[in-house]
This record gives C-alpha cells, structure tokens and sequence, in this order.
C-alpha cells in the first residue's frame, strides 16, 4: 500500500506474530546448553557484608559474584554507584548479591535458600521524609535551583496580600509491563549475545562492554519482542544483562534471568515518590505575585537515571504557566529502598500533578474557576520558559481548551453536578481538568552531547529497504509508525520497508528509545536518509545511507546554571474527567475522560489513539487507584491485584482529538507523544474529585482510603 | 500417567500432577502462544479453554485435567472465529505489545461464543481478568464489538 | 529433585472418602486458592506438603436442589454454575458476579471458598445471614454444622482430616426478605474485599420482623451478632436516629480490623459502619 496521508492507519508490521502468540518473547527461548540463573538478594536495608556461605553445589550448577566480573564491579549508567553484585555494602532490600546457576530451577530455588550470608546491619534511611530530615552531603544524590533570586522574592513577598504554602506528595507507581523482566545471555567462545526485553541496546552494550572489559566485537545485544516498557525496561535491563552475561562468561554457558512477577515488583525501578513545596504570593484579587518551588524525588539506594528524572521534574515545575518571579530547587535524596528510575514521563507526572493542583487551590482562593484562571497564566508563543529558553512555536491551547470546553459541556456538567450532589447524599459527581505539555528529546543538550544518534538504510540488491537503528518497538508501534516514514519518503509501499528487531551488530546508536525522542528525533533522521536514499536511488544495486543527528538552534542548555533552551519542542495536552465518589466508601467511578492533544503531526492515527488510551490509563490510575507502599525498606504490593492497576472495568471510552500543528524539525511536522498522554490523567482526576467533595487534597493517589480520612475520620465523627 | 486432549490431540504426559498446565504447555509441548504474567490468576496472559471454558492455566495442576478438552491459542487459529478476531483487533488497534493479546483473544472468543451480541459493559466484564497494561483496553473493547458484528451467525 | 508426588483422582464420592479416611490429604477442588497459596516461583511446580486428592469432577458434589424449604448446594460447584443456576438467590448472584473475574469463576468453587475461610472471602458474609449449614461427608456419615461454627480463623475449620464438605445449605432462602452485598475492593474486577458487608432485613407491617447483618475483611472471621440483630425486631420502619447509632456503637465495639497492604485499620472499621448505617437509614426495604 502506497500512503497517501502520512496519518491514515496502517495495519501493523507485527500484528500477526502477536495475535497469533507466535512472535516469540525472551522467555519463549530456549537454545542449546543454556541453564537458568536465579539471584541471591539482600534481605537487609543497610549493612555490610560479612560472610557468604554457598551450600554444596551439584554437579553442573555454579555461584557467580563480583569475583566474576572481569570489568569494574559497577552497572554502567550515568554514576557508578550501582553494584552488579554487591560484595562490600548492601543499600537496599532486593539488592543481588550473587547469581546461581543450573539447568533446572527447582534445584536452583532451593540452593538459593540454603545461601547464607552474613551481615552487620545498619541504621537504614526507609522514607523520603526521614531523608529530607537528616539531609546531608550523603544522602542528596543530586540537585539543582534556578529562577528569580531569593532576595528579589521576599522583596515581593513582603508586598504581598498573602501568602500560601502547600506540601503535596506523588506516591510510587509500578510499570506492571505484561511481560516480567527477562534477559538471556548466548554464549560463544568469542562472543556473547544479550537478549531480551529491552528498550536501550547501546545503554546495555556500554554496560557491558565495562563489566565484561572486553572489546567491541565480544558483544552483541539483540532486543527481542519487548511485552511493555513504559521506562521500566530503560535503565534496569542494564543490570540484568551484566548478572547474564559474566554469568555466561564465568560457567562458559548460556544463561537465561527471567522475573517472576512477585520478583519483578519487589525489585525493579519504579516511579519516584516525590515531595514538592510551593511557596506563593499573592495580591488582593488572589493573582500569582511570585512562586517558589522545592522539590524532593526519592532516589531509592543509587542515583541512575535520577539526576535527570529530577531535572524534567523542575523544568515542568511551572506547567503550562507563565509565572511571574519564579524560583525552584530540586533535590533527590538516597534512601535504603529499591532504587527508582524512568517512567513515562520522567519526573514531569509528579511536576504536573503538583503544579496543577497548587494552581487549583490558589483559583479557589480566588473564587474564580479553576480553567479560568489557569487560563490567565497559559504560556503563549514566544515567552520565556523558566529556565530562561523560549517558547518557539505556535501554541494551540486555547483553541484546545475551547473544543474540549464544547464537547464535554463542561460549563453545564458543573452546573448539573451541583444540583445533583445536593439531591444525592452518598454519590457525588464532579469534573476537573488538566493541562500540560510535555518537552519532546532528551533534556537540553543531550542529543547533541551525549546521544549523537546516527541511522542508517540499507538497500539490498533486490531493492528492499531495511532500517538500521537501535530503537526498541515495546508496543508503542514504532515498528509501524517509522516504516510508514521511510515508506512515503521513498514512495514505496510500505509493506516493502523492513525494520527487523535491532541487533547492535546491525545497527548504529540511533540512540535509547525513551524520553518521546523516536519519532520525532530518529524518525527525522529517517526521513532525511529516505530522501537522500531516493535521490540517489540505483536499481538492482546495493546502497547504505547513513544521517547524523543535527541540533535545532536555541539558546544554549547549561545544566550548571540550568538555563537555557531545556527542549527543542514541546507537546500539549487538555485533559477534562468527570467521576462518580461514594462518600461511604471512597470508591471513585470514573465516568467520563477527554482529551486534546497536540503533537505535531500525527503519524499514524489509531497508533496515537492507542498512545492516548494507554497512556491515559495510567495516568488517571497514578492519580486515584495504583498504590505501592515501602515499609522499613520493603515493598509491600508484591502482587498485581494487590497493587491494583486499572482492568477494563475500571476505565472508560475516551473521547479525544488531535490537533495538527507540524513542526519543522520533526517527520512530517511529528513531535513526541508517547509520555505527554500520562501526563494530565492524575491531575485532572483529582481535580474531578476535589469538585465532586468541594474539598482540597495535597496527595496523590487519592485513594478512598484518603478520601474517607479526609471526609468523616478528621471530624471525629467515628468513635 | 496424565492424558486429555490438546487441540484435538490426545496426549499424555508423566509430569508430577502438581506441575501447572502452563508449564506442561510451554515447555513439553511447546506451545509459547499461552504466556506468563504472574502465575497467581490475576493476568489472564495464561488463559486457555478447559472443556469451552476460559481458565487460567496458571492455577491448573495437571493432575485435575485427567481427560479432559484442552485448547490453547495456537488450537484456534486455523478457525473462521480466530480469523474474524485477528481482522478484528486489527482494524481496531487492539494490539501494542502483545503480551496480553493470546490470552485476550481466548476470551474474546470465549465470551463471544456464550454471548454473540454483548454490549460494552458485558465485554468489559468478559475481559476483565485479563490485565493489558499498554491499551486501556477500549480498542480491545472495540474489536470485540467489531468481531461480532463481523462474526454475525458464527459463534 | 523430582520429588514424589502423590495425587488421587477417583471416580466416585466413596472412593474418595475412604482414600481420605486413610491417609491425611490436601483436597484441591478448583485449586484457585490452593495453588496460589503454595506458588513456587516462576517455572516450578507448587509445593503441597501432603498427598493431594482432586474432587471438583466429582458430580455428586456438583447438585443443585430443593429440598422442603432448604436449597442444597453441591460444594464443587463454580460460580459459573451457580450464576447460571436458576435456583440460586439473585443476591447471591450479585455476589459471586464480584468475584475475580470468568476465568477464576469458571474454576473456584463456594466449598472452596467457604474452607478456605479468608475474612476476605467474599461468599461468606451472606452465607452467615442465611444461617448457612455445612454438610460434611465421611466413612463415618454424614455431620451437619453451621458456617460460623465451621470456620474457626483465617484458613482454619473445624473438618476432620477424612471429611469432605459435599453441600452447603441455606435454610429457607429467604424469600421474603430484602438482602444486599456490599464489597469494596481496590477496583473493579479480580479484587480481593477490603470490607464488605451483607444485610437482610424481613418487615411485617412497617415493623422488622427479622434483621441480620455481617462483615468480612474487618476481623479473622466474619463478624455478625445476633445479640445485636435482636435489637431491632419489632422496631418499626424508618429506623430512628437514635436506634441506628446504637446499633452502629455496638458494632464498633466488636468491629477490630488490621491495616496490611491492601487498606488500613480505620478505613475499614469506618467504612463496614457507613455501610451498616446506610442499611438501617434506608427508607423503604423492597424483598428480593
Ligand atoms: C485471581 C484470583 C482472584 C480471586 N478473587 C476472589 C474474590 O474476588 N473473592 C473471593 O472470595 N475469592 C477470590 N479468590 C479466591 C478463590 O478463587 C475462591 O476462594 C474460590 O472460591 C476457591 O475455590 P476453589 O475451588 O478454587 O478452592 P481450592 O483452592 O481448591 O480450595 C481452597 C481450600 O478449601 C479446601 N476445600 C475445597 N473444597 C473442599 C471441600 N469440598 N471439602 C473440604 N475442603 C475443601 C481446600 O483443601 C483448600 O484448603 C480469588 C482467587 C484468585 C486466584
Ligand atoms: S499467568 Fe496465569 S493469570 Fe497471569
Ligand atoms: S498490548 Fe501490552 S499488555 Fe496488552
């Protein structure tokens, strides 16, 4: 099929394998001489080790440890302060200590329990608000602050009518992928292949190449069929693929880690748990006079990917918001629970949810709307960002917010609803909104500094064209979508272009697949070597077109001073919810979910809606319904229900709209949209909540048992 | 020894009759259509038929299926049913990364074959044990719809 | 390390008993709270520490009848079967309609749920305002017990090592009566109850002729008191105020939950009165 329109739906490259239950997973493999590898982990917060005391071993099973490692002892990342196996200190509750290996698992099961190891423990740090208690040099894994001068601030403040303070807390949120984490190291005498579910091959390859101390041509990733990521298959796979892959070099076998789903909970990266404080002057009329933000991440036992989650956290910390003398530090503190690390949305959901419900309660000081008076603040084309960039291009929030107004009826629904709470004493309904932008790339100058993407198309002598680039499909559809850019940059149909899963032997580093850079980043890189590819087209010949990643002009991102353009372009989004609250028991009922998004150019339209629908899911589930908890460093959600992510009977349709606004410097105008539709599902079901009650929260989720608290057991109605 | 039938195919197996169906399927015959989520019931990743009726094979210890009339995906796919399903969630976009999707698809066809003509809260409630993290279900739920109106007369 | 594992499957009830009546076993029926209970991790089978005997094919345990007034129902029943059984109470029905999801319905059974006696289980708090009764089968005979004496704590009955529970039954369903279910989970579907409440209440001209109330998830066991059903017969429709506090302040006494990872202590206590008061605070009660 020849494509026309670049976003008419395609069917998609691995509909078949996947209906079929036939496209196989990593734990759907098995290849010769390969045994299973399960971990021995810490059972303590803190401490040091002492001693470790290995059972007998059976013929053909094997203990693997950081004696194993031919390279430092640490996971390649950003810091180095992540073990692969910890042999002095152990931070954290799940830390892998040592890898057991042999061909059948029983057997490895019950050795693991026979593994005794020695510590002297430690006080542990088990909460974020204990770690902003005692914080010190130690324990602050990284920080920032930006914006107005404090002096100029209390200047203001001290003009000011009044001041507000809040403290607002985000919990964890777990990925829940469908597919368990599972990595599979093939061994060969030269060479080790690592595959397995994965977002980021070269992350795990440079990871690898640092354990192994090997060189570039002793190890290859292959990514295989990815069931879910959502970030959580971004920095964590990394530590995985080291335990297999000197387990692999250390028993001369192939060996395979796969989850169990208990495991996968109690150990994998989450959502970090946030702490964030406003600080807000206001004038008589209730108007923004100055605002000052702190942020807390919960970093978990190693920093990893923090540091930048944290940095996306305090670059959204305005919102969509032109705030005047705006000031905001940021802080991630250690603490000895499992480490923390991407998520969808990287920092920006905890941002957005704060920042959206802090507006809302100054609105309601205000006693106007609360989409009113958000809209007095929306940032327009050509203002500042806080970090002092620029918004470059055209803003369609308005338009957005007025369709969305239109087709939820929002102005007759707060009316309705009002009467019929009176009416109703146990249901009460309500309606709130969201509004948020999401930047698209990598933070600042990382695309430009450190990812230097590079793709590369190979024509064969046949004529067919294959894509070489390192970017995962985990069921976002990039299989699709950047198949559908080449196919109508080339002209060709697009069942011809061929993207097979990315093997590093392959392909170039076209970069992680994270952060909504795909499309918009490798997707435009595509689009330039499918141009070039066409003008220098020779039939029956084979070619290669290789494109290097080319920086938009801003103004210059200094992470130090943290100024700067943060982002070459952002998406944006209006979110309006409707629910149903039990006042007896707390439950909320979603009734009814909108949605306006603006990403450019879509690429492929019921791709998006799935981006939408998903993503959505998860957003309005982080605000109400998912909760994970930690106590004295120990997840206690280790089963799916017990956590509590949405089922089909817990969501509803969605009724949404693109809008088109191309951008220069994307594929067709495409921008990112994978994380941006997370984004407003929280803030605006709280705000939904908070009309349904008349009442103010300063948390999510807002679980009933939060609601109950705050509507009957403050009052001490109960005895 | 522990026979039924698998696909249409008698078997037998001397695994110890604790061993989860799901396992005898993945590893001693093969068939890697039916997946793992969780292993405690509360993904439907693993859902296969168990004489026409969706179960989790997770829960199933061998032992208790003496007999029995089992079918996993890989048993429908050669069907008229399977086929309208996979058009199905094709048109509609019910698929993203897949691991959901066998188990889905079983109870798609099982709930359309007790019911041809479910409205939206009957097919939320037939796929409601079965978690799809990447979807927020509604093109699931549109492509079931669809696979009945297209499927008309056929289950 | 392939261990020896042994498993019964018989034909028939009988033969069943007098295996059980030899040898101390674990009775797997569905096996959907068994089987997770003893989950192994991934790959391997689960650990039962006794001989196992399967008994969810057995038809004798799979009846559905009438007898007098009492409906018999066989303990190896689905909720599938049951939902599809015209003899079943609509409330119970909406009941069983809160568990899991069709796939685990299709397997679990109301024996099951009754001897696996979780607080959570979500069968039992009408089971115990239907006065439900248990008929145990062994070599021996048969033993007749009442569910509230039957169940003892959290996964704890009084059975015999060689009985099996082969019916549940409910003493005159009923009729007449308004009956509800309440549960409150974490969501929608394949959620175990935080609390949850069922209620029956029999008026005779304006005045209660008969009222009973329990909760599950909030103590080991289900909570219900006749004592303080007592009460409230011979009241008269609409409750006062003063009444329905009463009842609720004895209900708090009695009322003593735990917080763990699903919910906490207060939001349950709180939440099991709410739904009791909004019981009583009803205006009208229309049998069902
Ligand atoms: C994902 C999932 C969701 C669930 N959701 C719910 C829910 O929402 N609400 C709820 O209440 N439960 C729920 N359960 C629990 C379970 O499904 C029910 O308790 C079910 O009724 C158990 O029945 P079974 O036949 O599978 O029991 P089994 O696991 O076979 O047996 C349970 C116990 O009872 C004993 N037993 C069974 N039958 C007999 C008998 N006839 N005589 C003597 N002893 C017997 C067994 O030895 C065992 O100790 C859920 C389980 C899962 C896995
Ligand atoms: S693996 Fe069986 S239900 Fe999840
Ligand atoms: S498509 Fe990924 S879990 Fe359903």
């Amino acid at each position: 099929m020849n494509l026309k329109n670049i976003s008419t739906s395609v069917p998609k490259k691995d509909h078949k394998g996947k209906v079929s239950g036939q496209l196989p997973y990593i734990s759907d493999v098995k290849v010769e001489n390969m045994v299973y590898g399960v971990l021995y982990r810490s059972p303590i917060a803190y401490g040091k080790i002492i001693s470790i005391q290995l059972p007998t071993l059976p013929e053909g099973y094997e203990a693997v440890g950081a004696e194993h490692i031919p390279g430092p002892n640490y996971v390649k990342i950003i810091k180095e302060d992540q073990p692969i196996f910890a042999n002095e200190w152990v931070n954290y509750i799940g830390e892998p200590i040592l890898m057991l290996t042999g061909k059948d698992l029983d057997i490895l099961y019950s050795l693991l329990n026979e593994v005794k190891v020695e510590f002297e423990e430690h006080q542990a740090i088990y909460t974020l608000d204990e770690a902003i208690k005692q914080k010190s040099v130690s324990s602050v894994l990284a920080n920032y602050e930006f914006g107005e001068s404090l002096e100029n601030i209390s200047a203001i403040e001290q003009g000011a009518h009044q001041i507000i303070e809040e403290e607002y807390d985000t919990g964890y949120q777990e990925h829940v992928y469908l597919e368990p984490q599972g990595m599979l190291a093939v061994y060969k005498d030269d060479e080790i292949i690592v595959q397995g579910s994965m977002q980021c091959l070269y992350y795990i390859k440079n990871a690898l190449l640092s354990a192994l101390a090997c060189g570039d041509d002793e190890v290859r990733v292959v990514q295989s069929p990815t069931g879910g990521g959502f970030g959580g298959k971004e920095d964590y796979p990394s530590m995985m693929a080291c335990h297999v892959a000197v387990a692999a070099r250390a028993v001369k076998k192939s060996v395979m880690l796969v989850f169990d789903r208990s495991e996968d909970m109690l150990v994998t990266t989450k959502r970090h748990p946030a702490k964030l404080k406003y600080r807000t002057a206001l004038d008589k009329e209730g108007n923004i006079l100055s605002m000052c933000v702190d942020i807390f991440l919960d970093g978990g036992a190693n920093v990893g990917l923090s540091s930048v989650v944290l940095q996306r956290a305090l670059i959204n910390s305005a919102g969509v918001y032109k705030i005047p003398h705006f000031h905001a530090k940021g802080y991630v503190l250690k603490t000895n629970t499992v480490p923390n690390g991407a998520f969808r949305g990287f920092g920006a959901p905890q941002s957005f949810a704060g920042i959206e419900s802090h507006i809302g309660h100054l609105s309601k000081l205000a006693k106007i709307d609360p989409l009113e008076y958000k809209r007095k603040y929306l940032v327009k084309q050509g203002d500042p960002t806080i970090t002092k960039g620029k918004f470059r291009d055209p803003i369609l929030v308005e338009e957005m917010i007025e369709d969305v107004l239109n087709v939820s009826e929002y102005k007759k629904k707060k009316e309705d609803f009002q009467r019929l709470n009176q009416q109703n004493q146990r249901y009460k309904k309500g309606i709130g909104t969201s509004l948020f932008l999401h930047g698209c790339g990598f933070t600042g100058s990382g695309e430009r500094d450190h990812i230097k993407a590079t793709v590369k198309l190979v024509k064969s002598k046949d004529d067919q064209v294959s894509l070489k680039i390192s970017n995962s499909d985990m069921g976002q559809g990039i299989l699709t979508t950047l198949c559908k850019i080449v196919a109508k940059e080339l002209d060709l149909p697009f069942e011809d272009i061929l993207y097979p899963y990315p093997d590093t032997k392959e392909v170039p580093d076209s970069g992680p697949t994270v952060a909504s850079r795909t499309t918009m980043i490798v997707g435009k890189l595509l689009e330039r070597a499918a141009k070039k590819l066409k003008n220098q087209w020779q039939t029956g010949v084979e070619q290669e077109i290789v494109e290097h990643y080319v920086h938009r002009e801003m103004i210059p991102w200094d992470e130090k001073t943290f100024t700067g353009d943060a982002y070459p372009a952002y998406s944006w989004g209006v979110n309006i919810v409707e629910v149903e609250v039990d006042t007896l028991t707390g439950n909320i009922k979603l009734e009814k979910v909108y949605g306006n998004y603006e990403v450019g150019k879509v690429i492929d339209e019921r791709i998006m809606k799935g981006q939408i629908d998903g993503g959505l899911a998860q957003g309005l589930a982080y605000g109400y319904l998912e909760k994970m908890t930690s106590k004295q460093g120990r997840i206690q959600q280790k089963s799916i229900s017990d956590y509590g992510p949405p089922t089909s009977l817990d969501v509803v349709s969605i009724e949404s709209k693109v809008f088109d606004n191309p951008y220069a410097d994307g594929p067709y105008g495409a921008k990112g949209a994978g994380e941006l539709t997370l984004i407003g599902g929280a803030p605006a079901v709280q705000a939904a909540i908070e009309d349904a009650l008349q009442t103010s929260f300063q948390q999510i989720p807002i679980t009933p048992e939060v609601i109950i608290e705050s509507l009957w057991m403050k009052e001490g109605e109960e005895g | 020894m522990i026979k039924f039938t698998l696909n249409g195919r008698t078997v037998e197996t001397d695994a110890p009759a604790t061993a989860r169906l799901l396992d005898l399927l993945r590893d001693e015959f093969e068939l890697i259509g039916t997946k793992e989520g969780c292993g405690e019931g509360e993904c439907g990743a693993c859902s296969v038929f168990v004489n026409n009726l969706l179960q989790n094979s997770c829960l199933i210890p061998i032992g208790s299926i003496a007999g029995a009339d089992i079918q996993t995906i890989e048993g429908i796919i050669e069907t008229e049913q399977f086929k309208i399903l996979d058009e199905s969630y094709s048109i509609a976009g019910g698929v993203q990364c897949g691991y959901c999707i066998p188990g889905m698809i079983m109870a798609s066809a099982a709930l359309l074959s007790k019911n041809p003509h479910p409205s939206e809260d009957e097919i939320r409630e037939g796929i409601s044990g079965n978690l799809c993290r990447c979807t927020g279900y509604n093109m699931i739920v549109e492509a079931i719809n669809l696979a009945a109106k297209k499927g008309d007369g056929l289950w | 390390m392939v261990e020896k594992i042994t498993a019964y499957r018989f034909e028939r009830l009988d033969e069943t008993l007098s295996q059980l009546n030899r040898e101390d076993c674990a009775i797997i029926a569905g096996g959907t709270d068994v089987m997770v209970l003893h989950k192994s991790r991934r790959g391997v089978p689960p650990k039962i520490p006794k001989p196992i005997v399967f008994i969810n094919h057995l038809s004798e345990l799979k009846q559905v009848y009438q007898h007098h007034k009492d409906l018999h129902i066989g303990a190896c029943c689905t909720y599938s079967e049951l939902l599809e059984n015209p003899l079943i109470p609509f409330a119970l029905k909406n009941a069983i309609k809160t568990i899991a999801a069709p796939a685990i319905r299709n397997r679990g059974t109301l024996g099951g749920n009754i001897c696996n006696a979780s607080p959570a289980g979500d069968m039992l708090p009408l089971l115990y305002v239907y006065n439900a009764k248990l008929l145990l089968r062994s070599v021996n005979g048969n033993r007749m017990v009442t569910i509230s004496d039957f169940i003892q704590g959290p996964r704890r009955v009084q059975r015999f090592h060689n009985e099996i529970v082969t019916e549940i039954i409910l003493p005159s369903v009923l009729e007449d009566s308004h009956v509800v279910f309440e549960k409150v989970g974490n969501r929608n579907a394949d959620s175990i109850a935080k609390v949850s409440f069922a209620g029956s209440i029999r008026i005779s001209k304006d005045r209660i002729d008969d009222i009973r109330f329990a909760f599950g998830a909030v103590g080991p066991t289900i909570v219900r008191s006749v004592d303080i059903e007592k009460k409230l017969v011979g009241k008269t429709i609409p409750l006062d105020g003063a009444d329905i506090a009463a009842i609720g302040s004895a209900f708090d006494k009695i009322i003593r939950p735990i917080d763990d990872q699903r919910s906490t202590a207060a939001y349950r206590k709180t939440v099991a009165l709410h739904l009791l008061r909004y019981f009583l605070s009803m205006k009208q009660y229309q049998p069902n």
